[in-house]
């Protein structure tokens, strides 16, 4: 489930430098585990052609003598009778099953437990990501970052190392023993490795293309899939049902037409390898037949040779299904490295060490300008103080400004000029976690995880008593968990199920509450509240902000009407300051506002 | 099998020309052991000819030739009518999805879905493409290759293929094994997935309270588990190969150790022997096939019994049957679009649980081209009400009217047709802004413009890159909430639709921009129903009727007046907006 559109399908180098140093220190600490099963490989290769080998011995050794008692020598110990080497054949075969099995759980073992530390790793990492990555890529596209292609790369150990080790291995060791036989006919024979390596080459070009074109159009059918699925109610209520089934019918047959070129590409490339083994098989046939009335080869070497010339086109068979995954693999590899490469949110910007934070008593924004992007300016000499226990209101339209203040004051972006300072120092200096920990911030998407309420709102500190959780839910007028579900114990589904917006809401201000905050910032936090809630969550917050700082954030300009300074922004500058009743005397922008907001309501 | 067989019958003059191509390609197969064994046999008694020899020699390299070409067409045949099927299936799914409703949405992981859409649309084409075409392959290659040593060798023939009973009991059990180990490695994916993507879309809120950590070390415990898991299936799967390996150079043994017995006794010839090996070595193909093809086939079979039950599954808000608006045929669809009066509830309840009503007695009378405000605390069912005009959710006691017709008596289409909705949280497609405006339908551009003005948008789309014809989403930019809850308000204003339900139309708007937006509301909402859910009293200040709902009742209504006297909510909620507006002024 590849939810990306915009899949740069770079071309993937196989001998990638930079693919293998990101995901060697993974690797490394199984080197020896990887090591052992390659040894294992080479041994269970070496029993894979013992046995053509064997089969010659038996014919030439045995059957074929008129005697039938002329014996054969293996590795220097003369066998005598065909009994005894057919005891030792089956000894071979068993022997081969073993270690086949133990190399291939040994593989998956080690595979899989590289892939487990690469992707808690990965996931860590990718949370310790600054903020602004976060806005660049959607979670869709993460998830598959540290799910599918995660998963890719374990085929990266399972099927790729396998396909390198053992394959080509047991294709150069087949040619090994054919020219241990026969020079000139193993010479014959190696006519058709250059028509091999030819036609992989040409038609590789051909597959790369038809994988990569199937890869996008996937990835862009489920897209839709899973865009449809979130918005389906949206489309059945527009009655647009016909237009998104004309629209998927379009995608799914630009699929269907990719898959075809596929299936003709390997209609073409399959067979003609097949075609060439059996052109082998008559070379061989030839070859060894001329080479047998001429003495110079034994039946049973005839025989071994065609058993070798089968082995030899054995992994062909699976190549293109090997290809496929190891283009995968790689692209998901470079993927993943691209993330790992990235450098984490630093916590401390300054000198590590500098400065602990007992507790947030001053917040100061020292002539702070910002641009999410170089040349579009947000917020432009933005200079203002607060006080322990003070309460500013930070107002403006949608777009002015105000959040961008706050993604600041987190940590979440990094002032372009200018200094925020804590308690008088700079904000840089301290630790952000340390920041955080004594933050509390309720936004206007509320955001709640699977898990129980308890899970929720207790924090990063895990042995809050129950009864201080529920405390703090009461604070945030969450009674209704009390009556209508099992209070601390409630049970969250994906996406805030079974609570409605506005009770998910309540939840997020009593996840605040939880946290005992010395500061506390209310991002648009009432816009899914009607007024009654309202009042009520201002009531507790009035009494949280007694000894506490506070930032409210709003357009509308009755929630900050009780804060001690009131900022007005516009266009990312400030335009006026002061209490409600300085600003409203100052007849301004903000008497100009208030007025507007007041000709609604008497509109009636 | 009722999903498939359309398109069996579909290609069936591709698959039966296919199936005769590969049966012509598995002849010529089992020819060149044959051909084999006489040149072994000629020089093991050394009565060798040059011509004969390159006679042999030309006809494998022609056979080889036959074969590739043979091979080319049913590929693409056989191939292609799979790729078909799969086109087919996923079609089919998609248009499904669409008439499904909440209630199933509600109870249905949409990642359980899209599981259905990506992996057992994948399963199936693999079984019912490469299964199937391997399947018939391995049986016939199979058989016929058995038939030709037993023909060859009756005894020889028993011998070597004395292993394989226990190589099918063997393969059959793994893949038993191999499939509930598949399933449940599978399951634990699909919730570490769950997991991953939570942490990532809540990463703020991850980041505020620190979290981070808590959540790694759930990410982590999840994927251990999914790790354990993982691994019993590899070994299972481990076993796999060696296994065909072993029972195949077993029966390589046989040939060759009791064959070669029969060599010496001149019971056959060495030509006989080595043919022999050479047909081992093309049923090794079928025996690995067979295995490899049950499961294939199984996992499809698995696959479409659960896209199966995705297509069985019928909403519960549904067109009614043909046959049950029958009796009246005075009433055609048509006449109700223009022609009803009232929407009309009465004594409505509903809730996703019997036990727990979201809304309980609600009875209603809403006339032709009035407005009506609703509001209330949240959880109180306001959304709920207003889902039920477009059957988003059908009643679960009591009966929704549009004059005297049921709702539930209508044809869904006709319905929607004549409600536009818009949801309380924006939701829009990637695409352009134009395309999540339309909606596929067309307007002319005054309309739009009007629209556009109405929602106080044309100065925002003015500014971006490409106008109305800018990418948002995946793709595009990203717009702020207030930007999409105004292109959701147009998309659903520019209909002109004889009912217009705006659920929480201007929560996530500027206060002058959405007063703006109510100036202009109010002579949209001439000539039509209009229902407009807020919280802000200012918005629904021009309505000529509100209710106020609270605990899924609707406890008071009326106009203003008349709630400022009889609710308490309805009174407070203002008095405090109005004091709060009329402060310091």
């Amino acid at each position: 489930m590849d939810p990306e559109l915009n899949t740069q399908e770079a071309e993937v180098k196989l001998a990638n430098l930079r693919l293998i140093k990101g995901i060697w220190p993974f690797i490394r600490p199984y080197r020896w585990m990887l090591a052992a099963c390659c040894a294992l490989i080479l041994l269970i290769t070496f029993l894979d052609l013992l046995i053509p080998w064997f089969t010659r011995l038996a014919i030439d050794g045995f059957i074929l003598p008129m005697d039938h008692r002329s014996g054969i020598r293996i590795f220097g110990i003369s066998i005598a009778g065909f009994t005894q080497f057919a005891m030792i054949f089956a000894a071979v075969l068993i022997l081969t099953l073993v270690i086949d099995f133990f190399q291939a759980v040994f593989m998956e073992y080690t595979g899989q437990k590289i892939i487990l530390n690469l992707r808690c790793t990965l996931f860590k990492h990718m949370t310790g990501l600054a903020v602004p990555f976060f806005d660049n890529n959607t979670s869709g596209r993460l998830v598959s970052r540290v799910a599918g292609d995660v998963e890719n790369m374990n085929e990266m150990f399972t099927t790729i190392l396998v396909f390198i080790f053992k394959d080509l291995i047991l294709m150069a060791g087949v040619f090994t023993a054919l020219f241990i036989m026969n020079l000139k006919l193993a010479l014959y024979a190696s006519m058709i490795i250059p028509v091999i390596v030819i036609s992989i080459a040409v038609s590789s070009v051909f597959i790369r293309k038809a994988f990569r074109t199937i890869r996008q159009k996937i990835a862009e059918i489920n897209h839709m899939f899973a865009e449809t699925l979130t918005g389906v109610s949206v489309i059945q209520t527009m009655a647009s049902e016909k237009l998104f089934n004309r629209k998927f019918d379009r995608l799914n047959t630009e699929h269907f037409h990719a898959s075809m070129y596929q299936i003709r590409a390997f209609a073409i490339f399959m067979p003609f390898i097949s075609f060439l083994s059996v052109v082998g098989v008559a070379i061989v046939i030839y070859g060894g037949s001329v080479e047998v009335t001429r003495l110079q080869l034994t039946i049973g070497e005839l025989v071994a040779f065609l058993f070798y010339i089968k082995l030899f086109f054995r992994p062909l068979r699976e190549l293109s299904e090997k290809f496929s995954l190891l283009q995968n693999a790689l692209a998901s590899g470079e993927r993943i490295i691209t993330i790992l490469e990235q450098e984490p949110a630093p916590l401390r910007r300054i000198t590590p060490g500098q400065a602990a934070l007992e507790s947030i008593r001053t917040i100061e924004f020292d002539r702070v300008s910002f641009a999410y992007t170089e040349g579009q300016p947000v917020l432009h000499d933005i200079s203002f103080s607060l006080a322990a226990g003070q309460s500013i209101g930070i107002v403006g339209q949608t777009g002015s400004g105000k959040s961008t203040i706050i993604n600041l004051l987190n940590g979440f972006y990094i002032p372009g000029a200018g200094r925020i300072l804590i308690n008088g120092i700079d904000q840089g200096e301290f630790s952000m976690n340390d920041i955080r920990q004594r933050t509390a911030m309720v936004m206007q998407d509320p955001v709640l995880f699977s898990g129980t309420i308890r899970d929720n709102i207790q924090s990063d500190l895990p042995d809050v008593p129950d009864d201080q959780l529920a405390q703090a839910l009461k604070h945030a007028n969450c009674d209704f968990l009390f009556e209508r579900h099992q209070g601390i114990d409630t049970l969250i589904h994906e996406g805030g199920r079974p609570l409605s917006s506005g009770e998910k809401q309540l939840v997020c201000i009593a996840r605040a509450f939880a946290v005992n905050p010395d500061l506390i910032i209310f991002d648009e936090a009432t816009s899914y509240m009607d007024s009654q809630s309202e009042i009520k969550i201002h009531d507790a917050v009035s009494r949280l902000m007694k000894s506490r700082t506070s930032i409210i954030i709003a357009h509308r300009l009755s929630t900050v009407r009780d804060c001690d300074t009131i900022y007005l922004m516009r266009d990312g500058v400030i335009r006026e300051k002061g209490s409600h009743d300085a600003l409203t005397r100052l007849k301004g922008e903000y008497y100009h506002l208030l007025e507007k907001e007041k000709i609604t309501v008497h509109n009636q | 099998m009722q999903l498939i067989l359309p398109y069996f019958k579909k290609n069936l003059g591709k698959i039966i020309l296919g199936i005769l191509c590969m049966i012509i390609v598995d002849c010529t197969q089992l020819a060149i052991p044959h051909i084999i064994k006489q040149a072994v046999d000629i020089l093991a008694e050394s009565d060798f000819s040059h011509d004969i020899l390159v006679h042999q020699v030309l006809f494998i390299v022609v056979l080889g030739l036959v074969m590739a070409v043979l091979r080319y067409f049913w590929r693409i045949l056989l191939m292609g009518s799979a790729r078909d099927l799969e086109k087919g299936i996923r079609q089919h799914l998609y248009s499904h999805i669409l008439t499904l409703d909440q209630h199933y949405f509600n109870r249905v992981k949409t990642g359980d879905i899209m599981a259905h859409a990506t992996s057992d649309i994948n399963h199936i084409r693999m079984a019912f493409g490469m299964g199937i075409i391997a399947l018939t392959d391995a049986l016939l290659l199979g058989t016929a290759s058995i038939a030709i040593m037993l023909w060859m060798n009756p005894k020889l023939t028993l011998a070597a293929l004395l292993p394989m009973p226990l190589l099918s009991f063997m393969i059959r059990y793994l893949g038993r094994k191999m499939h509930a180990f598949h399933t449940s490695a599978q399951e634990s994916y699909s919730e570490l997935t769950e997991l991953i993507r939570e942490g990532f879309s809540g990463i703020r809120v991850l980041k505020l309270f620190n979290l981070e950590a808590a959540v790694g070390t759930k990410v982590a415990r999840y994927s251990e588990h999914y790790f354990k898991k993982n691994l019993k299936r590899a070994t299972v799967t481990a076993f796999f190969r060696p296994l065909m390996g072993f029972f195949f150079n077993l029966s390589t043994g046989i040939v060759l150790f009791y064959g070669g017995v029969l060599v010496m006794d001149h019971q056959i010839s060495p030509g006989e022997l080595v043919a022999f090996t050479q047909y081992l070595g093309i049923l090794a193909w079928p025996i690995i096939a067979i295995g490899w093809m049950t499961n294939l086939i199984q996992r499809g079979l698995a696959s479409l019994k659960r896209i199966n039950a995705l297509l069985d599954a019928r909403p519960m808000v549904e067109s009614p049957r043909q046959d049950s608006t029958t009796p009246g045929p005075d009433h055609s669809k048509p006449d109700t679009r223009k022609h009803f009066q009232r929407i009309i509830f009465d004594r409505v309840d509903f809730g996703y649980d019997p036990d727990k009503p979201l809304l309980s007695d609600i009875t209603l009378d809403i006339p032709f081209g009035s407005v009506t405000g609703i509001s209330g605390p949240p959880g109180s069912g306001k959304t709920t009400l207003v889902q039920l005009i477009p059957r988003i959710f059908d009643t679960t006691r009591g009966t929704l009217r549009l004059d005297d017709t049921a709702v539930t008596a209508m044809e869904l289409d006709t319905l929607r047709e004549m409600v536009a909705f818009m949801p309380q949280e924006p939701f829009l497609f990637s695409g352009t802004i134009r395309e999540n405006i339309l909606m596929g339908r067309s307007f002319s551009s005054d309309r739009l413009d009007h629209i556009l003005s109405v929602c106080q948008l044309s100065e925002t789309i003015r500014q971006m890159p490409d106008g109305l014809d800018t990418l948002i989403g995946e793709k595009g930019i990203t717009l702020s909430g207030g930007q999409k809850q105004r292109i959701t308000l147009a998309r659903t204003l520019i209909q002109d639709k004889p009912v217009t339900i705006l659920d929480d139309p201007i929560s996530q708007v500027d206060t002058q921009t959405a007063s703006a937006i109510i100036q202009s509301l109010q002579q949209h909402g001439s000539g039509r129903i209009m229902i407009i859910i807020s919280h802000r009293m200012s918005a629904l200040s021009f309505c000529d009727r509100i209710l106020v709902l609270e605990e899924g009742r609707i406890t008071h209504q009326g106009d203003h007046d008349a709630l400022m006297t009889g609710s308490h909510f309805y009174r407070t909620s203002f008095t405090v907006q109005q004091f709060q507006e009329a402060h310091g002024s």
